[in-house]
């Protein structure tokens, strides 16, 4: 029989990680091996997390594929299915599908400086392909990693620990953090993620931007990028809107003619412009 | 293509041997107010004096309401079960606007991820069309190419002719059932049947009063994403629904999960509707589509355009039961004419 894409898989969550005061990246596992093995997702895929009995939602796969045998989700405290899920322990049972969506062109990425923009918990799909390209095995491919990321104030800062230690040593790769405002023990940058792109001046030559936030700051942060020099091909985000199956048939995910489940999540700024505004 | 005869005095003697046969599924009038397509076990609940059902077929292979799984606990483990798959069927009785429907559907519960649940049924049931007698006022699937005689995507397409049904044979799986029930037929000549069919196409093709002329309106829509226009038409609409609950190729759904305390449950997926606030309303509180305005704009983008760019098919069969039931006379027919004028006084 052909297999049933809305049929979720039993996982279990391994461990869980407080990030900020709503946000927990949780760590599962597929329990059947055969599945963990058939589920290989790209860095930018998405899949769904169930809490049978109480529903289903799509969450990007902060983890990069690098990482074998474990799945990780950064998850905010938003809406219902989150709620639920922010009062499990390690331990507790999931079910999970996907991987679904396109991914990052980390392909095409290749030979090329990247730069990633992220705010609040807009990190968590960039994390999944800053990892698979600061990974060992990947890094030569790559040109340099500059990594800006900016949250409203330190406690809201998510991947701490990838932020300051993890990523910063890699090879040539800068992390750049930012808070909005002043706070006591903060010796680091204060201000707007766009200001603070403003006030570094990277150069666009040979460089990518892959940026995720909340829309205000996309919004001026494409302002910005678009001043530096960067052209509409070379901005690339990753979209979230509601979805139920996200296999393109459940119809809620389309802007115009394209469904976020199955061609995106991931555009251009170019294909973007190229769909209406309604997203 | 073979044609076969099927006299009226042995139709019910056909459907008695298919309900017998086969899981069949037939139009049946319910407390002769409106008519809709059920299971029937014997050819007495089935009504034939009908113009087409309130409820298309499509409800059969893609329920109002659908378990997906059942899901439950054993010691620590979670066992998740796949309800039991479809028995072979027939549909009998329908129409060409329908049996359209479906085709413009199969892309779309194809595609990448085959959806099981309609699959299976879709490749277990037999189509037996039944050509249309008379033509709504409603009624506009010449628009889109169809007559209300064409038989095109069905196993068997019947045709009343009076005190016979002309049969014709449109696929091999309709050969073989034929085959299997060869005592209801007679194979006397066709060809007199064959002509009479001829006359009620014309006679029903001059009958229509909607003839929009869908011609270059898509590159027109290609165009007016933002127009007043949209904004004229949300004025009016309630947001009730209703054109997406009676629509043949409506296919949005929302799943949801049922459970009882001892950790069992299940996952349903119910038919959901565009026109609703909540429908795209994230979890955050964002929604892109936050007005009548947009969703409506939505629809008919879906209907006349978003269909064709995805599938280069048309997302509309013209069978024209929104405008039969829109409690606000809003008319997909009307504005596909309108579209050209309103443009025109730009």
């Amino acid at each position: 029989m052909t297999s049933n894409p809305l049929l979720p898989h039993i996982a279990t969550i391994k461990s869980i990680r407080q990030e900020t005061d709503d946000v927990k990246t949780f760590q599962m596992v597929f329990d059947d091996q055969a599945v963990a093995e058939n589920f290989v997702h790209k860095p930018g895929q998405v899949a769904l997390i169930s809490v049978l009995g109480e529903g289903e939602s799509t969450i990007s796969i902060t983890s990069s594929p690098t990482g074998k045998g474990f799945l990780e989700f950064s998850i905010k405290k938003v809406g219902r299915l989150t709620s639920v899920l922010h009062e499990l322990e390690a331990g507790a049972k999931v079910a999970v599908r996907g991987p679904y969506g396109n991914c990052f062109p980390y392909e095409a990425m290749k030979g090329k400086d990247l730069l990633f923009i992220g705010g609040g918990i807009g990190l968590a799909p960039l994390r999944s392909l800053i990892d698979f390209v600061l990974v060992e095995e990947n890094r030569n491919a790559y040109g340099n990693v500059e990594v800006l990321y900016g949250a409203r104030s330190r406690a809201d800062l998510c991947f701490k620990e990838d932020l300051f230690n993890k990523w910063p040593s890699c090879k040539d790769t800068k992390v750049y953090t930012t808070i909005d405002r002043e706070e006591p023990d903060w010796c680091g940058h204060v201000g707007f993620v766009p200001a603070y792109l403003e006030e570094l001046k990277p150069l666009s030559t040979n460089k990518l931007a892959v940026t995720c936030g909340p829309p205000v700051m996309i919004k001026f942060i494409l302002r910005s990028l678009q001043k530096l020099g960067f052209t509409d091909e070379r901005i690339i985000t990753t979209l979230e809107m509601k979805m139920k199956c996200c296999i393109g048939k459940c119809g809620r995910c389309n802007i115009g003619s394209k469904y976020v489940c199955l061609d995106g999540p991931v555009f251009t700024l170019k294909q973007l412009k190229e769909l209406p505004p309604e997203f | 293509m073979q044609n076969k005869i099927l006299k009226k005095d042995r139709i019910a003697g056909f459907l008695d041997h298919l309900a017998a046969s086969h899981n069949l599924i037939a139009p049946v009038s319910e407390d002769k107010a409106f008519t809709v397509f059920k299971k029937v076990l014997s050819a007495a609940e089935v009504d034939l004096n009908f113009t087409n059902t309130l409820i298309p077929p499509k409800n059969y292979f893609f329920p109002a309401a659908e378990k997906l799984f059942a899901f439950s606990t054993n010691g620590g483990d979670i066992i998740i079960e796949e309800p039991q798959r479809s028995e072979v069927s027939v549909i009998f009785g329908i129409r060409p606007c329908d049996i359209k429907s479906l085709s413009l559907l199969d892309p779309v519960f194809y595609g990448a991820f085959p959806d099981t649940y309609y699959s299976s049924k879709r490749e277990n049931t037999l189509l037996i069309g039944l050509s249309c007698r008379e033509v709504l006022p409603t009624c506009f699937c010449k628009a889109f190419g169809t007559h209300p005689t064409d038989g095109v995507g069905a196993d068997l397409m019947l045709t009343d002719l009076g005190n016979y049904y002309l049969v014709e044979i449109l696929t091999a799986k309709g050969s073989s059932l034929l085959e299997r029930n060869t005592g209801f037929f007679s194979d006397e000549t066709t060809d007199s049947a064959v002509l009479e069919k001829e006359l009620l196409k014309d006679k029903l093709s001059a009958d229509f009063i909607r003839k929009p002329d869908l011609s270059g309106v898509k590159q027109i829509l290609d165009k007016v994403f933002e127009h007043p226009y949209w904004g004229e038409l949300a004025a009016k609409c309630i947001g009730c629904g209703i054109c997406t609950f009676v629509c043949p190729t409506c296919h949005c759904f929302n799943m949801i999960d049922t459970s009882r305390p001892d950790a069992s449950g299940s996952r349903y997926r119910c038919h959901d509707s565009c026109m609703f606030p909540g429908f795209t309303k994230m979890a955050g509180g964002h929604n892109p589509r936050p007005t009548k305005v947009e969703r409506v704009r939505n629809r008919f983008m879906h209907k006349l355009k978003y269909h064709l760019d995805r599938y280069n098919l048309e997302g509309c069969t013209g069978c024209g039961r929104c405008i039969a039931k829109c409690p606000v006379n809003i008319d997909i027919s009307q504005i596909i004419t309108n579209i050209r004028e309103v443009v025109k006084d730009d």
